[in-house]
């Protein structure tokens, strides 16, 4: 299996997103970095605009690249605080650096389970051996 | 899943991997998709292309046997000639696009798609002719894609000027030395830009692809994957076999009408022709930052005419999403469409004259040295 980066601290979803604890129901949300290596070039994010509310199922954000669109489930129900408005000019840093300044929105989330019931660094780990040879 | 012999040479170079047509295959290297695109067409990319399939046929009635299974007519070709082909099945519909090579009248070699080789060849064992022998190559064979303005000189570099300086588009030689590895050099591809395909004995692989990027560092050359494969093919209105032409539609009214010639008779040749009028396939852009999604519905006035077929980011038109959709109704160049997706979203679109990007495939080889 190729090595992959899988920051200890981060929760993360079967869909290859990442979620941050920011601390007061806020949660920060990226792309992983097995799914930067496999979404190659990125050419435009589609952000969802702060204060929408939206649902940890639901999809509102899309990563636009040379060969597809990746769409990014939301894993937090909650509302939109912050965008990461720097990717309109600079789309690459999601994958560049997916873990730091790749970010893609924030939200205030209505509960705590939403982020408890993501896999661990340690069972991501493990789901990722099973979806590779 | 199977691998090519340069499996651990694209891992070791930090490819991202993944499945085509049943073969693990590099969808891109470190340098990533849109360089090894931009590589191509300014420089030279280099393509592993050893998981397509190639067959031997010989024989009296090899000739004849073309005849019957191409929609191309191999009298329109001579000896060290190579043609592009479909093969139709009995409803008109395309099993597959191969290319096909003359050594003479009685010894031919034919090159397919990897994913659809093995039920190509069991066509092709259906409709064998009695005197002709067909033969399988594809596990002996490597194939290796050298595309873009600098591989002539790279190839002229290594097997000197002479070995190549006359060879016209779609001409082939064979016994090509390239430091010590015996290849056959077709001037083809599917980038459209200048270049070769280049075949040898699947022992060679490692060896020639390491010769090539080695000798090829001083022209630019990259390592390229089937990503910047796709881009570059659709940008040259190209079509994919799975998507633009495919075993349940029928391929009239195609921009890739020059496969076909009517002056023979073919598998399939008599629902084509019917079929003349009411299927049509353009190239498209699209408005905005975004693509639509595959097997989005092309709608003209409202009215559902088709399906977009493929779509890629056009690199070189500078990052504009791009397709080809396949409809029921002839379209005008810069004609407005929509394309709707399966969430419901559309996208403003425009008919776009084929090929999108004119590469340097048909520049004369001497102006290339």
């Amino acid at each position: 299996m190729a090595n992959y980066n899988i920051p200890s601290e981060l929760r993360y979803s079967r869909t290859h997103e990442w979620v941050m604890d920011l601390g007061n129901k806020r949660y920060r949300l990226g792309i992983t970095d097995f799914a930067a290596q496999h979404a190659g070039d990125i050419t435009y994010v589609e952000l969802p605009e702060t204060e929408t509310v939206i649902d940890k199922d639901g999809v509102d954000c899309t990563i636009e690249t040379v060969k597809s669109s990746e769409d990014i489930c939301n894993q937090i129900t909650g509302t939109v605080t912050a965008v990461n408005d720097m990717l309109e000019d600079s789309p690459e840093t999601v994958s560049s650096d997916c873990y730091g300044d790749g970010w893609l929105y924030e939200v205030e989330a209505e509960n705590d389970e939403d982020f408890s019931s993501l896999m661990t660094a340690e069972e991501y780990e493990e789901f990722l051996a099973t979806q590779e040879d | 899943m199977n691998k090519t012999p340069l499996f651990e040479r694209h891992v070791a170079m930090g490819a991202t991997m993944a499945e085509f047509g049943g073969w693990d295959m590099p969808l891109w290297y470190k340098t990533g998709q849109t360089a090894e695109h931009k590589a191509t067409r300014e420089n030279c990319g280099l393509f592993d292309i050893c998981h397509m399939g190639e067959y031997i046929i010989t024989g009296k009635d090899s000739f004849a046997f073309w005849q019957k299974i191409l929609t191309n007519d191999v009298r329109a070709i001579e000896d060290g000639q190579a043609q592009y082909n479909f093969m139709l099945n009995e409803k008109g519909c395309v099993i597959d696009d191969c290319i096909v090579y003359r050594f003479n009248e009685e010894k031919w070699m034919l090159v397919v798609n990897a994913g659809t080789q093995d039920s190509d060849f069991e066509w092709l064992k259906k409709n064998a002719l009695p005197d002709m022998k067909l033969e399988n190559i594809s596990a002996q064979t490597c194939k290796l894609d050298l595309q873009g303005p600098n591989a002539p000189k790279l190839i002229a570099d290594i097997a000197g000027r002479e070995a190549i300086e006359g060879l016209k588009f779609f001409r082939f030689v064979d016994n090509v030395d390239l430091d010590g590895i015996k290849v056959l050099l077709s001037r083809t591809g599917y980038t459209g830009e200048i270049g070769f395909e280049i075949y040898c004995d699947i022992k060679e692989t490692v060896k020639l692809w390491d010769l090539l990027l080695a000798r090829g560092e001083k022209y630019g050359i990259m390592p390229a994957g089937l990503g910047a494969r796709d881009t570059l093919r659709l940008e040259a209105g190209l079509p994919l076999s799975g998507h633009e032409v495919r075993p349940d539609v029928v391929a009239a009214g195609t921009p890739w009408e020059f496969a076909i010639s009517y002056e023979h008779d073919f598998i399939g040749k008599e629902p084509l022709m019917a079929a003349k009028g009411t299927i049509f396939a353009y190239a498209v852009t699209v408005e905005g930052k975004r693509k639509p999604g595959d097997h989005s519905k092309v709608l003209y006035k409202g009215e559902e005419i088709g399906v977009l077929t493929s779509e890629i980011m056009a690199v070189s038109l500078g990052m504009v999403p791009a397709g080809f959709i396949r409809v029921n109704k002839e379209l005008a160049i810069d004609e407005e469409i929509e394309l709707l997706n399966e969430k419901g979203k559309t996208f403003k679109a425009f008919v776009k004259a084929n090929p999108l990007v004119k590469g340097t495939s048909r520049k004369k080889m001497a102006s290339m040295l």
